[in-house]
């Protein structure tokens, strides 16, 4: 195995396998990940703060095994800034938490092409700071019937006060995140809110939506998943590569780009590469900034 | 998947605690790490008929149901149905103080300490600025052959440990206090006549069989069986899914249900 050390903002790093395509159809080496997770650090850094990471390792490419791993690996630098966390069980578990640009490259070198992370920091695991829907298009659906669905829940929820804000799952699907960012708001409201907001989504357009998990409700309909408010599920963060033939990214758009391209009819265009989404985020910021700050609150709980 | 076939051989820099060794005026700052994993494969229990994962839950067996964490307490059993019971705060008051030293007391000879007092090993690294006296200390209790005994506290109990000299590195070992130590004055049996044409016999065997301690040379065989085995499995995609959990449907607080209906009219009318 080839090795080389490097130093980050002085601490060493040792890199390896620099070399080894992980995306093998599109020719993306381990040194085109580290590029690309160093120079998306300035935007993802700050959704991944403080937030207990689950790797998601594809040490073979993403055509190969892929395993997740919830405990930071035991063989880590000591400059890896972990907490503990209580497991179901009751019992503690050391999680990495990514803050800086030396755990991100260490991460990506261990190959977890894709970061998930909790809708909670760390500190406060039961205290979501924005509620999710996790568009999913059944067979026959697709990103555009996803992108149907999230341009009618922004409407739905604006009348309510609650500003939403678009990304793409960097796979089939879309999400659209509610910030809340306020301390008081606990799992179970997001869940009873999201799952409210999905069944009357079902009601209305019966033949589009379904607010239902099982696959024989799917079928040509967009599955809005609003069970993925909880404390024992993770998102895929913002910016993060996923493991596809391509190295596509979980993306933030613009409500008027997403209308746009809604109307288009085209959906590669709803498929961010790496280049693009790097260069996107240079020139626009980060669009999902506000999911961060902004402090709304859940009515008519 | 993940299927790792052995405890790797790097050095686990896992921190469990942090602080200082101390004794006289000397300080050094390291950090506690595992030194061992245990190989154990370990097994999620699921429902035979649809393989869901279960969970372990704490049943009254009087009132036949379950029950909730904020319902249990503790007892210690003094006879049949008879407890004490002790709060979270009585044992939190008897606890000892959280401290960050490692506070050597005497330095001994580990010749002198029976393996049996042996519990938990841990590595000591060093922390940044201790590394001076961090190699002083290894290098001079490698050759005096001394470890230092000290007292520790980790987690909510305090500990005896022997800080030891291992290759330039410090390593740190719990010690079972004596009083668990079970007593072993009749394991030895009391008529010891021993002739001495078997005691040279029993010599000789033992020489022949006298070997270096290898311990590479030996595995968990039942550990790397199950390895095997359930490569096997995965590659033959013997696997199993859990189902999703269904949640019913309907419900939800009706003022917001109200709310969010009103909201889909206007949605409706605009599109």
């Amino acid at each position: 195995m080839s090795r080389r050390v490097t130093e980050v903002a002085g601490k060493r790093l040792s890199l390896s396998n620099l070399e080894k395509d992980l995306y093998p159809s599109y020719g993306f080496t381990k040194a085109h990940i580290l590029e690309y997770y160093r120079r998306i650090s300035w935007f993802i850094l700050p959704h991944l703060k403080d937030r207990a990471l689950t790797l998601k390792r594809y040490p073979e490419g993403v055509e190969q095994e892929f395993f997740f791993e919830k405990r930071c690996p035991s063989h880590r630098p000591s400059w890896v800034t972990t907490t503990e966390i209580a497991q179901d069980n009751g019992e503690l578990m050391t999680v990495c938490l990514v803050n800086d640009l030396n755990t991100l490259m260490w991460v990506a070198n261990l190959a977890s092409l894709e970061l998930h992370v909790p809708l909670a920091r760390a500190d406060s695991p039961e205290t979501p700071d924005s509620m999710v829907f996790d568009l999913d298009p059944g067979d026959q659906a697709d990103i555009l019937d996803c992108a149907r669905v999230a341009l009618i829940l922004r409407d739905l929820l604006s009348p309510l006060r609650l500003a939403s804000y678009a990304k793409t799952s960097g796979k089939k699907g879309l999400h659209v995140y509610v910030p809340l960012n306020r301390k008081e708001v606990t799992f179970e409201e997001t869940k009873t809110f999201s799952k409210a907001v999905a069944e009357v989504m079902q009601r209305n357009y019966p033949d589009l939506v379904t607010a239902k998990m099982a696959k024989e409700h799917r079928k040509k309909k967009v599955f809005i998943n609003w069970s993925q408010n909880d404390s024992s599920k993770t998102m895929i963060c913002v910016y993060s590569l996923r493991a596809r033939e391509k190295p596509f990214v979980s993306f933030p758009l613009a409500w008027s780009n997403l209308e746009n391209l809604a109307g288009q009819r085209d959906p590669e265009k709803l498929q961010i590469t790496h280049a693009e989404a790097a260069s996107r985020a240079e020139a626009m910021g980060d669009l999902f900034r506000e999911v961060l700050v902004k402090k709304q609150k859940l009515p008519y709980l | 998947m993940k299927l790792s076939s052995g405890g790797g051989n790097e050095t686990a820099a896992q921190g469990i605690w942090s602080g200082t060794i101390s004794f006289s005026l000397v300080a050094i700052p390291v950090q506690l790490v595992k030194a061992v994993e245990p190989g154990r494969v370990s097994f999620r229990m699921l429902h035979g008929k649809d393989y869901s994962p279960l969970l372990r839950r704490m049943f009254c067996p009087r009132e036949e149901k379950m029950v909730p964490p904020d319902e249990i307490i503790r007892g210690y059993e003094i006879g049949p149905d008879k407890y004490i019971v002790l709060t979270d705060e009585e044992l939190e008051s008897v606890s000892p103080e959280r401290s960050r030293t490692i506070e050597i007391i005497e330095f001994i000879d580990m010749k002198d300490v029976d393996s049996i007092y042996y519990d938990h090993p841990y590595y000591l690294v060093p922390s940044k600025g201790g590394e001076k006296a961090y190699s002083l200390l290894a290098e001079v209790m490698r050759r005096a052959n001394k470890a230092g005994l000290a007292k520790f506290v980790l987690g909510e109990r305090e500990y005896l440990v022997a800080v030891k000299s291992m290759e330039g590195a410090l390593s740190l070992i719990t010690l079972h206090y004596s009083e668990e130590i079970l007593p072993d004055e009749e394991i030895a049996p009391q008529d010891g006549k021993i002739e001495s044409e078997e005691k040279s016999r029993m010599k000789k065997i033992i020489k022949e069989m006298t070997g270096d301690f290898t311990p590479e040379k030996y595995a968990d065989e039942r550990r790397k069986k199950i390895v095997k085995l359930l490569r096997k499995k995965l590659k033959e995609k013997a696997t199993v899914e859990a189902p999703a959990v269904e949640e019913e449907e309907g419900g939800g607080p009706v003022d917001l249900i109200a709310v969010l209906e009103e909201s889909m009219r206007k949605v409706k009318k605009s599109r």
